[in-house]
């Protein structure tokens, strides 16, 4: 920029109706759930209003608690499963995508899109489906490929398999946006590059260290960055296949703030897990975001 | 002209890359699939223990059903005019937001910045409480745009970071030219990169449209006793009753619920994918 | 502290920023002088709209002044719902609420206590099972509107085939389902989660779901008598092929009945009408017998489902609506409505009503024998997560039933206690 146009009061102006709508439809939100936190807070104070104040009660009964750390455990286990299997499926597939002739790319491509545009409720009702112990196709197709002690086999009841389940399904949800935005990023390496380095004899596996790596690194932080808090935050499909279970094997902290919040009508406890959510996802991304600010500052 | 009718050693080498396209195609595809099968097929056989795989026998009686529900057509522009005002308010505000820290230097971008990252994170489930009871006491209830109004704000934070990279895919020498030729800055930006953001506006916009179009808990909570203002994802679950979910009509009601997502993304998938790259390489 | 006017400017600001966008919000309905208009929300189902049209336009006849708004709510998400209602400022003026529900809203403070009607609504006849958890502290805040409860349907022509009668006892119970179950016959279609079945079993074995100790609740799955009551469920859920995983309604057990090579399902009377709806040959081939009990002289126990009347703290019309309570409670209706949806009335002495109806009679001999869930405002939270569904398939996929009771149970206590 050689010169600055207007009065500097411009870029003030054009981010005021944004910084507006976050102080007034997220920021105070968020302060009268943390002012929620501080108190003592169920559906009799949301009827009659007259809330009382109690400190750190709140805070002090969450961490006290071990199903809250075991909790904690299960979501970092869940984002772990689900972000690393996205990713690299995600890359596989745009990897895979770009040396796909035409016909077959366009077919890749509008799938993925299907899969990707497909609403959640309607998703999670068509998986709970497909695993349904005694009329579902999966179990269905396993015992016909010899796995007999799949008969009638009932995912959702048993700790793991729910997981697997509902990790498969947040995966197939989340692979296209991955796939369709690598893919997108890879077609504008200019083919020159990949020319000329494998005139240089270099090999594949040579040629996607060397050249596509570090052209996909930018896009690839910020996919990684998005589905780590996608996943982190992952809630209605939980809720829609197993709202939780069986036991609390599926429970991750969004599951776990809601289930206290609107089952159990302790909006304050909810309130208090959902506060040290935030903290928690933000000490996750506190790496990315100094290295993103240290990219602004390059600029 | 096709590949495929010469068989050549080329074809026989890609033969475990189509496999693998075929894999990925049918693994994505299989469960919308499903879905629209279901829709098309008698009760009787949906329960059936031996699960047919094509559509043998097949019956309009779920769309039938769904259509005719209460107030599909109503809910249907409920959530058609809520998703639209949420999209376009989301576009226009981002738009000036990522054009600010984009394409202008000034004290607190970066703080800006990584507000609207942070942002992102925000735990709606959690404020479900908060929001109805600001919406309650602000006497806010029962009322559509109040429903946008938060729709437009869950989406807000990413319409602003993909827009940003899309602006700055789009090379600030063309508006400089532009405006050396004579144009004020703002004609500049409206007729040469406005028509080159296009694609990107599209792709956030769909994000947008995806995330309002699906939303159940606030539209539950916050839409009391106006019941015509009720929006498609309330609507959805009219087909559980205590006798249990009535399949045929809810993957009907969920196909034609799906069908405008599913048809723009198709139509537009060639320019989002176009769009999407753009800034997202220089993010 | 002042934070509602804040969030007024807040939310004021916000409606400005959408101006350009925003779609007319709806008049405010009660600006006018016209009659009042009140707002009725009845669950999806409970009644046909056939019954609710000859209601409104009986009611309107009688009250020229009243113009009724009938709301049909949708089961997900209808406890969110409720209390969004009961705490908003202008609430719906009568709510139906299942009778397991109504306790929790009665505790809130948030529903009018209606006990100074009691006596007009004859309520020393009402069904214990529903008139006791609209009760707390002595106060009346739910009044009951209808009762059912669950019956074993059973296809006539499967039973003649295996030249079996219905049963009078659980042990002949077992024979009979055993004889059915052959070949492609299912003897009985039980899936695993079907937690008010269980709760029968449970009474009937003289256990319970929770007890109440020295003021504190405390879940009582791992009692002998609660085990006994869940070994008979295991017994009789392995005489056909209902899903250990899975509740009555996933998938509908209508649907599966329907296929018609299943020879009992336990519903309630109602089901049958469904289930003829979706293969009408079964027409006629559908019979009712009571749920077993240990002995012949008298039915098993059996859960009382149903639902309260009540009407909100924050209902603008608290008069009008109490006329529509009154009316939906009194004789007239009740005996409308249990003949045309097969109920038990919310008065033991209208019972004569649905006496010509064969499945009704079979459920309100059963009625007899009916109990309710803990009378306690969190037990509500305990249905939200049901740990006792995931008991019955943990028992059903082959873990120890006492260490799985165990976990149940601490998990009922621990809710019952939160």
């Amino acid at each position: 920029m050689r010169r600055p146009h207007g009065p500097a009061l411009w870029p003030y102006l054009l981010v005021a109706p944004t910084v507006l709508g976050g102080v007034l439809l997220l920021g105070y939100p968020l302060v009268r759930n943390l002012l929620i936190s501080f108190q003592e807070y169920g559906m009799g104070e949301l009827i009659r209003g007259g809330a009382g104040f109690t400190g750190f009660d709140n805070y002090r009964t969450v961490l006290a608690d071990p199903v809250f750390w075991e909790v904690v455990r299960r979501t970092f286990w869940w984002t772990l499963v689900n972000v690393v299997l996205i990713m690299v499926i995600g890359t596989l597939v745009a990897l895979m995508t770009q040396r796909l002739g035409r016909r077959m790319r366009v077919l890749v491509t509008s799938g993925l899109v299907l899969a990707w545009a497909s609403p959640v409720i309607a998703t999670t009702t068509v998986f709970q489906w497909l695993f349904a112990s005694r009329t579902g196709v999966v179990n269905w197709v396993l015992v016909r490929l010899g796995f007999e002690s799949f008969e009638g086999y009932s995912w959702l009841a048993d700790g793991p398999a729910a997981f697997t389940v509902l990790v498969l399904l947040v995966v197939w949800q989340s692979v296209p946006f991955v796939a369709i935005t690598l893919h997108s990023a890879l077609l504008t390496v200019p083919a020159e590059l990949y020319e000329s380095a494998r005139l240089d004899g270099a090999g594949a596996g040579r040629i996607f260290r060397s050249v596509t790596l570090p052209l996909l690194r930018p896009v690839f932080g910020l996919v990684l960055c998005l589905e780590v808090i996608w996943v982190f935050r992952c809630f209605a499909q939980i809720w829609a296949v197993t709202k939780g279970g069986p036991g609390d094997a599926t429970t991750t902290l969004p599951v776990y703030a809601y289930r206290v919040a609107q089952s159990l009508h302790r909006y304050d406890l909810g309130a208090a897990v959902s506060t040290l959510t935030v903290l928690l996802l933000v000490a996750v991304l506190i790496a990315y975001f100094r290295q993103l600010l240290r990219q602004e500052a390059d600029r | 002209m096709t590949p495929a009718r010469r068989v050549t050693p080329r074809a026989l080498r890609r033969l475990p890359l189509n496999a693998a396209a075929a894999i990925t195609f049918l693994a994505a595809v299989f469960p919308v699939y499903w879905m629209v099968l279901t829709a098309f097929r008698p009760t009787r056989d949906i329960q059936s223990e031996t699960p047919g795989f094509l559509p043998l026998s097949v019956t309009l009686e779920h769309f039938e059903r769904a259509v005719a529900a209460d107030g599909f057509w109503t809910f249907w522009r409920n959530s058609l005019l809520v998703t639209a005002g949420c999209v376009l308010l989301a576009l226009v505000v981002a738009l000036a937001a990522a054009f600010a820290v984009a394409r202008m230097r000034w004290r607190g971008r970066r703080a800006f910045l990584l507000m609207v990252f942070v942002a992102q994170m925000a735990p709606w489930e959690a404020l479900l409480i908060p929001m109805y009871v600001i919406a309650r006491d602000a006497d806010l209830l029962d009322r559509l745009p109040t429903l946008s109004l938060i729709y437009f704000m869950i989406t807000l934070p990413f319409t602003v970071v993909t827009l940003r990279s899309f602006l700055a895919g789009v090379p600030a020498e063309l508006e400089e030219a532009a405006q050396v030729d004579g144009c004020t800055r703002a004609a500049a930006f409206r007729r040469v990169t406005l028509p080159l953001l296009a694609p990107g506006l599209l792709a956030t916009s769909l994000f947008g449209f995806i995330t309002a179009w699906n939303e159940f808990a606030f539209a539950n909570m916050l839409i009391i006793k106006n019941q015509d203002d009720r929006t498609l994802p309330v609507w959805l679950s009219s087909f559980s009753n205590v006798f249990g979910t009535d399949w045929g009509a809810t993957m009907a009601a969920s196909t034609l619920f799906a069908l405008p997502v599913l048809v723009l993304f198709l139509v537009l998938q060639g320019r989002v994918a176009a769009g999407m790259t753009g800034g997202a390489v220089k993010g | 502290m002042n934070i509602r006017p804040l969030g007024r400017t807040a939310a004021l600001a916000a409606a400005v920023v959408l101006a350009a966008t925003a779609c007319g919000g709806s008049d405010d309905p009660k600006a006018s002088g016209g009659p009042e208009k009140v707002t009725v929300w009845i669950m999806k189902d409970s009644v046909t709209d056939a019954f609710l049209d000859r209601f409104r336009a009986g009611f309107e006849a009688e009250h020229r002044d009243i113009d009724l708004d009938i709301q049909i709510q949708e089961w997900d998400g209808i406890g969110e719902k409720v209390t969004a209602a009961l705490a908003s400022k202008d609430a719906p003026d009568v709510i139906e609420v299942g009778n397991t529900q109504v306790a929790q809203y009665a505790a809130s403070g948030g529903v009018r206590d209606l006990g100074d009607k009691v006596a007009e609504l004859n309520g020393a006849d009402w069904v214990p099972g529903l008139a006791e958890p609209g009760k707390v502290d002595g106060k009346q805040y739910g009044i009951p509107w209808y009762a059912a409860n669950r019956v074993v349907i059973y296809h006539k022509d499967l039973f003649a085939a295996a030249g079996v009668t219905p049963p009078k006892t659980q042990d002949e119970w077992l024979a009979v389902t055993a004889k059915l179950n052959k070949g492609k016959v299912q003897g009985i279609y039980l899936p695993g989660q079907n937690w008010y079945t269980l709760s029968g079993f449970v009474w009937e074995a003289g256990g319970d779901l929770a007890v109440r100790e020295g003021g504190k609740w405390k879940g009582a799955l791992d009692t002998p008598q609660a085990l006994a009551g869940m070994d008979f469920y295991r017994k009789l859920q392995a005489l056909g092929k209902g899903p250990e995983d899975a509740d009555e309604s996933k998938p509908p057990q209508a649907e599966v009945f329907a296929r018609s090579d299943v020879a009992q399902i336990i519903a309630v009377p109602g089901g049958a009408k469904i289930v003829e709806e979706i293969n009408p040959a079964l027409k006629g081939r559908l019979g009712f017998f009571p749920v077993p009990g240990r002995t012949a002289d008298k039915p098993g126990a059996v859960f009382t489902g149903g639902s309260d009347l009540i009407v909100p703290e924050a209902s603008a019309h608290p008069d009008a609506a109490y006329e529509v309570v009154k009316a939906l409670a009194g004789e007239k209706w009740q005996t409308d409505m249990a003949r045309t949806m097969s109920y038990v009335p919310n008065r033991t002495s209208l019972a004569r009503a649905v006496q010509d109806d064969e499945g009704t009679a079979v459920m309100a001999a059963g009625a007899a024998q009916g109990r309710a869930t803990p009378n306690s405002p969190q037990w509500a939270a305990v249905e939200a997560t049901n740990p006792i569904k995931q008991y019955m398939t943990a028992v059903l996929t082959g873990t120890d039933p006492a260490a799985a009771a165990r976990t149940a149970s601490e998990s009922i206590t621990r809710t019952l206690g939160s």
